[in-house]
């Protein structure tokens, strides 16, 4: 299954993620994949508001990983450093892939592709224009 | 002599109470649910029950790897800051040496097995005679694939320890004969065979101070190549 949507603007993309995080359940994986700037952070704001989850979000582009705590918690990666799997596992990814009560939502997710599990959301983000984006998501039947 | 053990290092947590003699008590749990949250709930509530004060503990021992990244330092962490309080040594006690306590009354090769994910395993073998444990590999992270051939080449019996062996079995069942998995009682790690495990190790002398005390991971052996792989390659 896979949905396409046209984003004008940040505030556009964090409802389209939104609405998008209230068919969410815990357990579940997203991937992203997209360019530098494309709209990652802004639309995993709009995840996290839309699980009810008051935290700031920030990029974990520093920390690896940023855990936002609501009635789910909301693991926030980015994989833009992890270069093999020692890397993955010394962020502790197998072990927040183990928690029944997380979500996990994956920037430059490109870099582990390889052990991504069954089942992964794909959210695959494309700049067009200056604020115009286009993001698809698709989910394996 | 009384020794508080701890296992962290994997899905179950655990933490156990013994002596020279026998196993005093001991607490187990396998509910997905986060260690740092429920281990030293658990070793409060052991010790209350037991009627043992934390000053009469003489070792504090624990699993210190191979492992979950997470658990292993969780458990670290926990028995580290009580021996260090304490002013008493620790033990550190190789995840599969203690495995390999679940099956000491088996006769043939125990094959301790932890999954460490796409096809990788934690592993070592011991050949054992009901009561005596000798080791026979170094602790290593191996492929599947890897296992399954020197285990090809056993003549005696073999079990499957671990919460890899279902995995193994599952793999292997078919090609070889003699192929065992342990019971459901004795499949995952347990603190009580962690203790076991630093018994042997105080009676040799090997124990050591809070300080010095760390994890051993053990490294993987996938590379970027496959981590990056495309799952959608051949679908």
């Amino acid at each position: 299954m896979m949905n396409t949507y046209r984003s004008h603007s940040v505030r556009e993309t964090e409802e389209i993620a939104e609405q998008f995080a209230k068919t969410l359940h815990p357990g579940d994986v997203v991937a992203y994949t997209g360019d530098l700037g494309a709209g990652k952070t802004a639309f995993t704001r709009g995840m996290a508001r839309g699980l009810g989850i008051a935290d700031e979000v920030a990029s974990p582009t520093f920390a690896l990983v940023h855990e936002y705590r609501g009635s789910v918690i909301l693991y926030h990666f980015d994989m833009y450093r992890i270069t093999d799997f020692d890397d993955l596992y010394s962020t502790g990814f197998f072990d927040y892939l183990d928690d029944p009560n997380g979500i996990l939502a994956i920037e430059w997710s490109e870099n582990i592709d390889g052990v991504l599990p069954p089942g992964t959301i794909t959210v695959a983000f494309t700049v067009l224009g200056e604020e115009e984006r286009e993001i698809k998501i698709s989910r394996e039947e | 002599m009384k020794i508080l053990a701890m296992d962290t290092s994997a899905k179950a947590a655990g933490v156990c109470l013994l002596d020279e003699t026998k196993i005093l008590a001991e607490y187990s749990a396998n509910l997905g649910l986060t260690h740092s949250q429920t281990i030293m709930p658990m070793c409060e509530h052991l010790l209350s029950q037991s009627r043992i004060s934390p000053e009469e503990i003489d070792y504090f021992a624990v699993s210190n790897g191979p492992g979950s990244f997470t658990g292993l330092r969780i458990g670290i962490a926990a028995v580290k800051g009580m021996a260090y309080a304490a002013g008493k040594p620790c033990v550190a006690v190789s995840t599969l040496d203690a495995l390999a306590y679940n099956a000491v009354d088996f006769s043939g090769t125990v094959c301790c097995v932890m999954d460490a994910r796409c096809k990788q395993v934690y592993n070592a073998l011991y050949d054992v005679q009901p009561g005596t444990i000798i080791k026979r590999t170094p602790d290593r992270a191996i492929s599947l694939e890897e296992i399954g051939s020197e285990l090809k080449m056993e003549k005696n019996p073999v079990i499957l320890v671990g919460d890899g062996a279902d995995l193994c079995y599952n793999e292997y069942q078919g090609l070889l004969t003699g192929l065992v998995l342990s019971g459901a009682a004795n499949r995952y790690q347990r603190a009580s065979s962690v203790g076991l495990a630093a018994l042997e190790k105080i009676r040799k002398g090997e124990t050591i101070s809070a300080a010095e005390l760390t994890p051993e991971y053990l490294r993987l052996p996938q590379a970027q190549r496959e981590l990056m792989k495309k799952r959608r390659e051949n679908p």
